[in-house]
């Protein structure tokens, strides 16, 4: 018995044997869906994995602390600027007593007294980090004759008017202070281009630290609730015009991310089935099998899932378009097999036999198609990209099983006793075109080899370039809170560009220390030479326990009581108060305490208060295990071009330290090549595979031919839509063409293969055009519904598909129908 | 300077503030005779401020100034002469022993010490603290919307009238507490006094005061040869 018979008779004959399978399967499903699931809603999933700036990215995402950290914004008008300089203090004081707030940075900690403070409190331990000639250097203002010279000269410019001693007195009275901060405030000097008041003053920048728990998207979810009733709230104490407060920040751009996953799945999916329904009961008119089409994607959806599940453990957010791209592939098996079946009946044969009958003869189409387009998805893997890995595997796994559905559920849902159908237009006008190409194929061949040419020219003309969208934007989700306020304050802010990222773990901290003496020498002489811009690092914090023991020892030798009199008789000789030097004499005691042995070495974090402002700068630098540290370059330009990465990528390193450069805008520039790789290799793989299966399916090179013709039309004219609409590729939707490879072969596969075996013109072409057609309308629909979703990789990926499979559709119609016609015109004439 | 060793800037505004009010404080003159003054007498005193400095935006004097600060025991005097025009160009020259040259063509101020040969510069301008604060005290000086940004009061005194200014915004009032003037019946600034949140206080006495003409060439600066200048807020 063939398997087509053996499918009809279990079909008709053990209906409730196959029901009880499906709940069987369901349940099955549903209990690993329940049990398992769970979504990552990062967005540099969604990038290879193997290249070490993203990597580098995730580290930074991950295991610093600005995973917790928000960024507000107030905006005015710019005739209440003086109103929002009074405001602010209040507006940070008002944060800083919300629940979920720990720290607030308002402005420049050197600006308030606590900042101040603070950093006088970390002084001893990095006095002692000094390179030992400097230390030695500095002590040398501890000597009488110096002491009293320096304590001269400054009472000296305080009479003469100057502004300068006063501060340099009170910040730092003894005269150490100012050393043993010089390598932290010149290893900052980046940040100093970072102000948080836009220079037209109309915007103030606060950030925040929030007490966010992990970096989840329900924990972001929460804290964003929270936020966004703080900013409903009325502004108290504000008395100009219109205020906007603006959010942005990791735990804001994971919230709008986790939340429009919902409207993506809903809007694409709905709009999926919604479409490709309404295809399906035009073409068909019955709507027992468009129910028992949509029950066999949704169960092919809900296996493809469950084994996903059980693959990868966790899936990414971009396998959410994963059903409706499913529903706008599988739907064109349930077109073809019914339709077949349909022309079966109406050939007067009965229920069972016509099941035999469609899975007979479209059951090989369907399994090819289904094979190349699983295929297609499937070389996903190679792209690198976890996200894109798993969206290839669900779908290859879901298609498989939709192809398998539709040969068999399908038919659960199909009365044994319907109507013919009285009046098919479409079936009409199909089959008027399909006699009139097929008895004149020359005239629809050349009209539509001629546009195809043409807008392959334009396609494939270096002459029209492609516009390549790499920057971070191109990734971020449309309409996000998050990111327009991150575009507004950047907008607003003066102009600079994203730092290179260097992320650097070292094994102890001598070695931390080590190693980023080393990069910031080298760092110096680049900029020296202007190679870079700027740089800031960690070196100075990073203290080195072999330094400040050498130090310590050269404590010894001091004569702290011989300093404190020196100190009290300059003070006295001077004029100056005693009471006012009171740190000054702190400093020299704790100094002092240092050259016990038995005292611990100072650390500054044990000095710097918790919520000192302070932190918010430590933070960029140290991950939550202080070993785990970042610098920070700035490029003479912004990066945009994979040759900026190049330079940048071979003068950045340092010999034997192994750094990790990141960053957003340098890991896009890293991986251009990697895009164009997986436009033009792997597409051309995709098609090789293509070809070779054609080959062996129709063993008629004539045939091959234009069907290979027919995928390079239709890719030449996507490329030219693209063109000339002004969509541009971006890191991910490159991976568009060779899905449009994959499923646009299966449509060149169902014309060629019934053409081949033909025998009533009217008949059997006519009959499989006709649901070619359908297929390719919902497939364009099924795609295009993702044109909705907010997620833009999911977006961009279905419109650039969807015009794809829109001109696959049309070549396949309009130029392999009629060439397979010129070149075996007999097969239909001696039909 | 501040990127080799961090300052607090909110104190270098403040005693770039003491200088700027105790120059631009000469420029305020009386006209109305009562006492207290009503706040319909104050704004009469005021317009009539606006059109004095209008009519002549030249000023020079010679003045004494005291000020005592938290850091020394005593006092620190000194006295020379001062140049202002409105609105912001100024020039003050320290006599004695500890002589120094401060000038302002409104973008930017210099501090001369001839004693060490250095030089400071600050860039005025460039929407920092520094600028604003100084904005903020000229445009209070000038009595251009002086109502917005500060408490005024004012009383007639035996010879002249004492004038309040007590700073209304958060911003203002870290850089002063308070700030008196007295004015001789000359109509002519005899004695200012600023009070500082620290507690800092610097009091200012004119004499010789005219309105003659300023030739422009005072209030520009170039330091001399072998002049180390520092910048303290940077470039």
């Amino acid at each position: 018995m063939r398997i087509s018979d053996l499918i009809a008779r279990v079909l008709t004959e053990r209906r409730g044997t196959v029901w009880s399978v499906v709940i069987v399967l369901v349940a099955a499903c549903l209990t690993v869906l329940i049990t398992r699931m769970a979504l990552d809603s990062d967005i540099i999933n969604m990038l290879p994995g193997k290249f070490s700036s993203v990597q580098g990215l995730k580290v930074y995402n991950s295991d610093f602390e600005q995973t917790r950290e928000l960024t507000f914004a107030l905006v005015c008008h710019p005739e209440d600027a003086d109103k929002l300089e009074e405001f602010a203090p209040g507006f940070a004081e008002v944060l800083r007593n919300q629940p979920w707030c720990e720290r607030v940075l308002a402005g420049s900690p050197m600006e308030t007294p606590e900042g101040v403070h603070d950093l006088q409190s970390m002084a001893l331990p990095l006095l002692l980090n000094l390179d030992s000639p400097v230390f030695t250097h500095a002590l040398e203002v501890l000597q009488p004759a110096k002491m009293r010279e320096r304590l001269h000269h400054l009472h000296e410019q305080i009479a003469a008017g100057s502004p300068r001693p006063q501060f340099e007195l009170e910040f730092d009275p003894l005269g150490l202070i100012a050393p043993a901060m010089k390598p932290f405030a010149e290893g900052n000097a980046i940040q100093e281009d970072q102000p948080l008041t836009s220079p037209d003053r109309t915007m103030r920048v606060f950030l925040v630290v929030t007490n966010q728990q992990s970096a989840s998207a329900f924990d972001s979810q929460k804290l964003m609730r929270q936020a966004n009733e703080f900013r409903a709230r009325p502004l108290q104490g504000w008395e100009g015009g219109p205020l906007q407060v603006l959010i942005t920040g990791r735990s804001a751009y994971v919230s709008d991310i986790s939340l429009s996953m919902r409207y993506d799945v809903v809007a694409t999916l709905l709009g999926s089935m919604l479409l490709v329904g309404a295809i399906f009961f035009v073409g068909f008119q019955r709507w027992l099998p468009l129910l028992g089409m949509g029950f066999a994607l949704l169960l092919a959806c809900l296996v493809g899932l469950a084994i996903g599940l059980l693959i990868f453990g966790r899936l990414n957010m971009a396998t959410i378009g994963f059903s409706s791209i499913l529903v706008g592939l599988g739907v064109d098996f349930a077109i073809l097999i019914f339709g077949r079946y349909q022309q079966a009946r109406g050939d007067g044969e009965s229920h069972r036999d016509a099941i035999a009958t469609s899975v007979a003869k479209l059951g090989r189409a369907v399994f090819f198609g289904a094979l190349t387009t699983a295929v297609g998805f499937l070389a996903l893997v190679l792209s690198g990209s976890l996200g894109f890995t798993q969206l290839g595997v669900l779908i290859a796994i879901g298609i498989l099983f939709a192809g398998l559905f539709m040969c068999t559920i399908l038919f659960l849902f199909v009365r044994e006793r319907q109507t013919v159908m009285r009046h098919d237009w479409l079936f009409g006008l199909v089959k008027r075109y399909v006699c009139w190409s097929v008895q004149r194929p020359k005239p629809v061949l050349i009209f539509s080899t001629l546009l195809l040419v043409g807008l392959c020219a334009i396609g494939f003309s270096p002459l029209f370039a492609l516009p390549f969208d790499a920057s971070a934007r191109s990734l971020e989700p449309k309409n996000s809170q998050a990111s327009q306020a991150l575009a507004a304050i950047m907008h607003k802010m003066p102009t600079r560009w994203e730092p290179v990222l260097a992320i650097l773990r070292a094994h102890d901290p001598q070695q931390l220390h080590d190693q980023w003496r080393k990069i910031a020498d080298h760092w110096a002489e680049l900029q020296r030479a202007g190679k870079i811009k700027g740089f800031s690092t960690p070196a100075a914090l990073a203290l080195s326990p072999a330094i400040m023991q050498s130090n310590r020892a050269q404590l010894s030798g001091l004569d702290f009581a011989g300093v404190r009199s020196a100190l009290d008789q300059s003070l006295e000789a001077e004029g100056f108060s005693r009471e006012s030097f009171k740190p000054a004499f702190a400093l020299l005691t704790d100094l002092e305490s240092m050259r016990d042995p038995a005292v611990p070495m100072p650390h500054w974090r044990d000095h710097l208060p918790k919520t000192s402002s302070w932190w918010f700068l430590i933070d960029r630098y140290f991950a939550r295990d202080p070993l785990l540290t970042s610098g920070f370059v700035t490029s003479n330009a912004p990066i945009a071009t994979h040759a900026s990465y190049e330079s940048l990528s071979q003068q950045l390193p340092v010999a034997e330290v192994p750094v990790v450069f990141s960053g957003w805008s340098y890991s896009l520039a890293n991986l251009l090549p990697w895009s164009q790789h997986q436009l033009i290799l792997i597409s051309a793989l995709m098609a090789i595979f293509d070809a070779v299966l054609l080959a062996l399916l129709y063993r008629d090179w004539r045939l091959w031919v234009i069907q290979e013709i027919t995928l390079i039309f239709a890719v030449g004219a996507m490329l030219a839509s693209m063109k000339l609409l002004h969509i541009p590729l971006n890191l991910l939707n490159v991976l568009a063409f060779r899905l449009v490879l994959a499923i646009g072969v299966d449509y060149g596969i169902y014309i060629i293969l019934i053409w081949q075996k033909a025998h009533d013109l009217e008949h059997d072409v006519a009959g499989v055009v006709k649901p070619v057609f359908l297929a390719g309308l919902t497939a364009v629909s099924g795609f295009g519904s993702l044109g909705l979703a907010h997620n833009p990789s999911l977006s961009g990926l279905g419109i650039a598909c969807a015009i794809g499979i829109f001109w696959s559709l049309v070549a396949t119609l309009f130029f392999t129908l009629p060439a397979a016609a010129l070149t075996e015109p007999k097969t239909w004439r001696q039909a | 300077m501040y990127k080799t060793a961090p300052v607090p800037l909110r104190l270098i505004i403040r005693s770039l503030t003491y200088g700027v009010l105790a120059f631009t404080s000469l420029f305020v003159s009386a006209a109305l005779s009562a006492e207290p003054l009503t706040p319909l007498d104050l704004k009469g005193l005021l317009g009539h401020i606006r059109e004095k400095r209008n009519a002549a935006p030249n000023v020079q004097a010679d003045f004494h100034e005291e000020k005592v600060i938290r850091l020394m025991n005593k006092p620190i005097v000194s006295s020379g002469k001062i140049w202002f025009q409105a609105p912001s160009k100024f020039r003050r020259e320290v006599a004695g022993s500890s002589s120094s040259v401060m000038v302002s063509d409104g973008q930017q101020l210099w501090i001369y010490y001839p004693n060490f040969k250095s030089a400071e510069h600050y860039s005025l301008g460039k929407h920092s603290p520094v600028d604003a604060a100084m904005a903020a005290i000229n445009t209070a000086l000038n009595l251009e919307n002086v109502e917005g940004t500060f408490h005024i009061t004012g009383a007639k005194a035996p010879h002249g009238y004492d004038l309040e200014l007590l700073p209304r915004g958060p911003s203002m009032k870290r850089l002063f507490q308070s700030f008196h003037l007295h004015i001789n019946d000359d109509l002519l600034a005899e004695r200012t006094e600023m009070l500082q949140p620290n507690g800092d206080r610097i009091v200012t006495s004119y004499s010789n005061q005219t309105r003659a003409s300023i030739p422009a060439s005072l209030f520009q600066f170039i330091p001399p040869v072998g002049t180390d200048v520092s910048t303290p807020l940077g470039k």
